[in-house]
């Protein structure tokens, strides 16, 4: 450990530790735009200035290791002065087009600015004209002329995605970040880059001009892409969903996630999933049913089929969901026939153990690890070929199925589950988001039960490495769906495990936000309620 | 006084060029002596010599070679041959003239660093230079000089030229590394220093064409000898590139030390009839101005010029006279670093660019009283503020030539025309 003083503070660091880090470990602030704990050291931006004892030169803070007794002031007049005019020459060629910049109310140059700055321009002289809209590859959009040059985006391709599209070209302030030549910016980590982009320079082609970000709530969860388990904020407003964004967590993903990761929001939206419950029965659908009402549907036909019912589960669900779901149903069937009935489908079985090698995993369920405990506990050990042999044995002929989130990766799976049971007598499926699939195949009596997304539920994951993340629940779209552990209560007529005390607990805390869809009638009316308000207020005034 | 040639002696000899030519006038004795020596014992003849940098930071030669690790780590010598200081031809000269004096004296600072690989990486527009070095790094080889087992010594060398794309930035030594290793040539963040971690991430020493050669000089006459020309804290000889508004400009090597005014008027021949001298740029377009005043008490040595403000820097006399406009002069300056700065640090990216902007604007007549200041704030605040030193090197003329001409720049504003000249001298668009 070596000692050091900071703004007259003693502070105790690791050996080895730069000043900034150091300031960031202490929470003090520093002005900063090229330094990135997850990046090499640049030093361009050169607004880390320090001053240390000793030293008549101001030094950056990013590239000065802390030494025993080493006396560190960032402070002081001189390193005032340098700051405001490193800001100003960063913004002297940076056009000023904050209201229609999409990075505005999250900009690094708007918050040093109103931080360190806050004084007028002196520049007269005419900005530099870049390139405007420069289409770098299929998920990123760069505007040259607002580009600060802190190469964090290049730094972020030569060493994290190792893919190396990205350079700086020209030199001087003719400089422009760009693809080189026959590349573009194309690869499954690309918008990490927009993450880190300290200015509305490099945009996500998703997520631009969509929402003001100061119209967005954010929330942190877990991604539900895949086994590594990413720790994320999640972005949305009464609208619905907008963007997801990764978290720092050092043993799982760093700061980083990739772009598969980032459409994980887009399943948890209204417009992909199931509105109400539907059933089809001998050429006629019912469609529109409250899901609770659909499950109790199902559970008569259950009832009569009790023990030639197969219980199907995905990696898609909480550690919490499955034990109640188990329980439920080996509660209902009886163990020693319910344990035989109950099957893991994983749809990439054979890609489990796949790896990018940065953070994206073949098994693209979230929660595999953690059925998997479930089913030790309970002493499950079915495999999905042991339900092929058993449908063909005729010993099943109901299927309750936990279908998958999202139907991307599970598109030639779920076809092949679909075409293997639709030949039973009773179907339940329990999904979130659509599956047209099932609808058009199965001509069997089906029941398809709506249920949460995972950003609508708290819960746990076990990740691939066995690290457990408990998330709570975002904020409800659907408020009628179902969790799996509600919906497989409800089948077998357990009704305590309708509403069990630890998931309403958490789940009740956080209020539904997404709104379901309201009459214009009732839109108007409350914002008139708000402009009274507002009239009212000026009335008072004047008086 | 006169010019002691002690580097450039055989220089006016035609054949000296050769190695032929280069054996009959003593040319690589020194390598065969300094081979039966003790590596240390070179490096410490360098250190007592008091040898400097001759490329413009005029860091101690022998104290930078002492700071190689002693690890067993491959090491590099390069040899900073990308002249591209304004005003600055005297490594021209040099590598034309005697390539094989270079190419000797990397040989004998190769064996000294224990380096077996070296290169010298030439401005790219010095096509003459290049072709006459790959000749005589050619005629070397063969003699034996180079290769395997130098002249039954066990030493081993082998030696590259590389051609730069011509950008100043690269005479910087890490941007020379960052080029010579095939990336953009941009400065690198210090520390680590390329004594440590420099080409290929292996302790690297880099010197100037002319430093290098001053080892020749060293061996053969010895440190006594050597340190009889020069001052104490500047020992030696250099070469000066006198240029500008003088009738004999040309390289001249004179003792450190030698004045200022003798080299204009006694070996330059003095300004033009009927014109008198304004001011003297003395160490290349990034030393600060002198006025014709300062230039009385200047002295061609470190200490004399740092004491008046301004440096030795590479050598680069640019003589001024009353003829020359301090603001077109200064625009000219501001232009060339503009277009020079690699872009990487933000202070010297975008002030490069605000100075020659605001320049310019004074150049076309469109300047305010408030932008004299701007230029002195701006420049102030580029200052040691970067990476590199380019951002300096922008910023020290403009700071000299606003403080010491300001009656010239305040009547260009006020006036809308040159107070020398009598017009705008600036009619093109502002460029960006």
């Amino acid at each position: 450990m070596v000692k050091c003083t900071i703004n007259g503070q003693t502070v105790e660091v690791k050996e080895g530790t730069t000043v900034i880090e150091a300031m960031h470990q202490e929470g003090m602030k520093i002005a900063h735009y090229c330094w990135h704990p997850g990046l090499s050291v640049a030093g361009v931006c050169r607004l880390c200035m320090v001053e240390i004892q000793g030293n008549p030169r101001l030094q950056v803070g990013c590239n000065t290791v802390v030494t025993e007794g080493m006396n560190i002031n960032n402070t002081s007049d001189k390193v005032k002065e340098a700051v405001q005019w490193g800001l100003d020459f960063h913004l002297i060629n940076h056009p000023l087009d904050c209201p229609v910049c999409d990075q505005a109310g999250e900009c690094g140059l708007q918050d040093q600015y109103m931080e360190f700055g806050q004084y007028d321009s002196i520049m007269a002289e005419p900005k530099q004209k870049k390139h405007k809209v420069v289409d770098l590859g299929p998920t990123v959009v760069l505007d040259s002329e607002r580009c600060i040059l802190c190469s964090r985006c290049v730094r972020f391709t030569t060493e994290v995605s190792k893919t190396n599209e990205l350079g700086i070209f020209n030199r001087g302030d003719h400089s422009e970040v760009g693809t080189h030549e026959g590349t573009s910016l194309d690869n499954n980590y690309s918008l990490n880059t927009v993450d880190i982009c300290p200015v509305g320079a490099l945009t996500s082609k998703d997520f631009r001009f969509k929402q003001r970000v100061w119209y967005l709530k954010e929330q942190k969860t877990i991604c539900n892409g895949c086994s590594t388990g990413c720790n994320i904020k999640v972005y949305f407003n009464t609208e619905g969903f907008f963007r997801v964004k990764p978290v720092y967590n050092e043993q799982v993903n760093g700061y980083w996630m990739c772009d598969q990761g980032r459409d994980i929001y887009k399943f948890a939206n209204k417009q992909a999933r199931y509105q109400g419950g539907k059933r089809y029965n001998q050429g006629q659908w019912v469609t529109d049913e409250a899901p609770g009402h659909v499950a109790m549907q199902a559970s008569k036909v259950i009832a009569q089929n009790k023990n030639k019912t197969a219980l199907i589960l995905t990696g898609q669900y909480t550690v919490e969901e499955y034990e109640i779901a188990i329980q439920s149903f080996l509660a209902s069937v009886g163990n020693s026939i319910g344990i035989k009935n109950i099957y893991h489908w994983n749809s990439h079985i054979s890609e489990i153990n796949n790896f990018d090698g940065t953070l994206l995993r073949g098994d693209r369920n979230p929660n595999t690890k953690g059925l998997i405990k479930v089913f030790e506990k309970y002493n499950i050990q079915t495999q999905v070929e042991d339900l092929e042999k058993a449908i063909e044995a005729g010993q099943i002929d109901t299927a309750i199925v936990a279908g998958p989130e999202d139907l991307t990766y599970y598109k030639q799976s779920n076809q092949k589950m679909v075409s293997l049971i639709s030949a039973l007598k009773n179907i339940v499926w329990l999904q979130s988001t659509i599956n047209p699939e099932l609808e058009e195949k199965v001509k069997s009596n089906l029941f398809i039960i709506p249920m949460k997304s995972y950003l609508e539920k708290s819960g746990t994951f076990i990740n691939f490495n066995g690290i457990e993340q408990s998330f709570r629940a975002v904020t409800t779209v659907m408020s009628q769906a179902l969790t799996l552990g509600q919906a497989i209560g409800l089948m077998m007529g357990d009704q305590k495990a309708v509403l069990p005390a630890a998931e309403t607990a958490a789940d009740h805390a956080v209020k539904p936000f997404v709104q379901e869809s309201r009459p214009a009638s009732q839109v108007m009316a409350e914002e008139r309620k708000k402009n009274e308000f507002i009239y009212k207020r000026g009335a008072t005034n004047e008086r | 006084m006169s010019e002691i040639k002690i580097l450039s002696q055989y220089y006016d000899k035609p054949e000296f060029q050769f190695l032929e030519g280069y054996k009959q006038n003593g040319g690589y004795q020194m390598l065969e002596k300094a081979l039966k020596m003790q590596p240390q014992e070179i490096i410490d003849m360098v250190k007592a010599s008091g040898l400097r940098g001759r490329g413009g930071a005029g860091f101690p030669t022998g104290m930078k070679w002492g700071f190689l690790p002693k690890n067993g780590e491959p090491r590099y010598l390069l040899c900073n041959a990308d002249e591209g200081e304004p005003g600055t031809f005297k490594d021209r000269m040099m590598m034309e003239k005697a390539p094989h004096q270079l190419v000797e004296s990397m040989i004998i600072s190769s064996f000294a660093v224990d380096s077996h690989k070296s290169y010298i990486y030439v401005r790219g527009e010095y096509y003459k230079s290049i072709s006459i070095l790959n000749k005589a790094i050619e005629e070397a080889y063969k003699a034996g000089y180079l290769g395997k087992n130098i002249l039954g010594s066990g030493f081993d060398h082998d030696m590259d030229v590389y051609q730069g794309a011509g950008a100043y930035i690269c005479g910087e030594e890490t941007g020379l590394i960052s080029s010579l290793e095939g990336k953009k040539g941009q400065p690198k963040l210090k520390p680590p220093f390329p004594a440590i971690q420099g080409y290929l991430k292996k302790p690297t020493i880099v010197n100037n064409v002319e430093t290098l050669a001053s080892v020749i000089p060293i061996l053969r006459d010895g440190v006594q000898e050597y340190r009889k020309y020069g001052t104490e804290k500047s020992p030696g000889t250099k070469l000066f590139s006198l240029s500008g508004n003088v009738k004999k400009p040309g390289n001249y090597e004179l003792a450190l030390g030698y004045p200022l005014k003798s080299l204009i008027y006694d070996l330059g021949g003095g300004i033009k009839a009927g014109r008198s001298l304004k001011a003297v740029i003395p160490g290349g377009s990034s030393a600060p101005v002198l006025t014709a005043e300062e230039v009385e008490k200047a002295n061609l040595d470190y200490e004399s010029l740092s004491g008046l403000g301004s440096m030795l820097g590479s050598g680069a006399v640019i003589v001024i006279d009353d003829s020359q406009c301090m603001v077109d002069c200064l625009a000219n300056l501001t232009h060339f670093y503009h277009h020079e700065s690699c872009g990487q640090c933000t202070p010297c990216r975008e002030g490069t660019g605000w100075l020659d902007k605001i320049t310019h604007r004074i150049l076309a007549g469109q300047g305010r009283m408030s932008d004299i200041e701007l230029l002195v704030k701006v420049a102030d605040n580029m200052k040691g503020r970067t990476i590199c030193a380019l951002s300096d090197a922008a910023a020290l003329p403009v700071l000299s030539f606003v403080t010491k001409f300001r009656h010239e720049f305040e009547y260009y504003v006020k006036e809308g025309r040159s107070l020398v000249k009598g017009k705008v001298l600036y009619h093109g668009q502002m460029h960006h």
